[in-house]
């Protein structure tokens, strides 16, 4: 039972909210990509969070060992699962691009950039979130040090 | 030595970084589909007996769910985040003077 949990928790958090926006950035980067290593356009990707009690291993096995257990576990942040959009790509008439199907149409990624810049900026603001959640548990972790002088 | 006040101020900042532990978690899950904000009910938990126990955790009420059935509010979190971190900065400076008082205790004695 010590505040540097916490700390983990908000690790976590910061954790998860990265990898949602590398996926968004992902997204936005991949908009007009029409071929990929599984062939057909760019789908958009996604990641689903959920609730993860094992952030903090070490104090885990701590508490267990002295008994210590409070606040029935720490609930953390991970990325349960990474979604891939199966929607119908966006057919757009390009009769001259070399990835046009017989009757002169290519598939694109249905990626809208407002959908994805706002969740980016969720996932920005929850990351920052996080930030201002590990400063204030260090302000009072130094404040406990500080009782020692 | 340090019993009486000291042990009640330490109690306050138990109680303190368990509650910053959960809005920390809040924090973390505030995109969780279906999580709901966890608290500890502050003013029962200090009255009741200064003990060994594990504050309980429950769900904090009366706040709107969203669709995902999360029911974070960044506003409320924030609040308590800060006002955690202030209040738990008043119990050290509490403790210091405590400790301070023991400690001029110590020193006026070796003095004579």
């Amino acid at each position: 039972m010590s505040l540097f949990d916490a700390l983990s928790v908000s690790a976590s958090g910061m954790s998860a909210q990265r990898t949602r926006a590398e996926l968004l950035t992902e997204n936005l980067a991949n908009a007009e990509t029409t071929r990929t290593p599984e062939g057909g356009p760019y789908r958009r990707k996604d990641a689903v969070f959920a609730t993860d009690y094992g952030v903090s291993p070490f104090a885990s096995v701590f508490e267990a060992q002295t008994g210590d257990g409070a606040g029935g576990g720490l609930a953390g942040v991970g990325v349960a699962d990474i979604t891939v959009d199966n929607r119908e790509p966006e057919r757009r008439y390009q009769p001259g691009h070399p990835d046009a199907d017989a009757e002169g149409y290519v598939a694109f990624p249905r990626i809208n950039p407002a959908e994805d810049m706002v969740d980016l900026m969720g996932a920005a603001r929850g990351y920052e979130a996080n930030v201002a959640a590990v400063a204030a548990v260090k302000d009072m972790i130094q404040h406990s040090i500080d009782l020692f002088h | 030595m340090l019993d009486g006040l000291a042990s009640h101020i330490e109690h306050y900042m138990d109680l303190l970084s368990v509650r910053q532990k959960l809005v920390a978690s809040n924090i973390a899950n505030a995109d969780t589909p279906g999580y709901k904000t966890r608290d500890i009910d502050f003013q029962q938990e200090f009255q009741s007996a200064i003990g060994n126990e594990p504050p309980a955790v429950i769900e904090a009420p009366g706040l709107k769910i969203k669709n995902d059935g999360n029911n974070v509010s960044m506003d409320r979190e924030s609040r308590l985040l800060a006002e955690n971190a202030l209040r738990f900065q008043v119990a050290t400076e509490l403790m210091r003077s405590e400790i301070q008082t023991l400690r001029s205790a110590i020193q006026e004695g070796s003095g004579s």
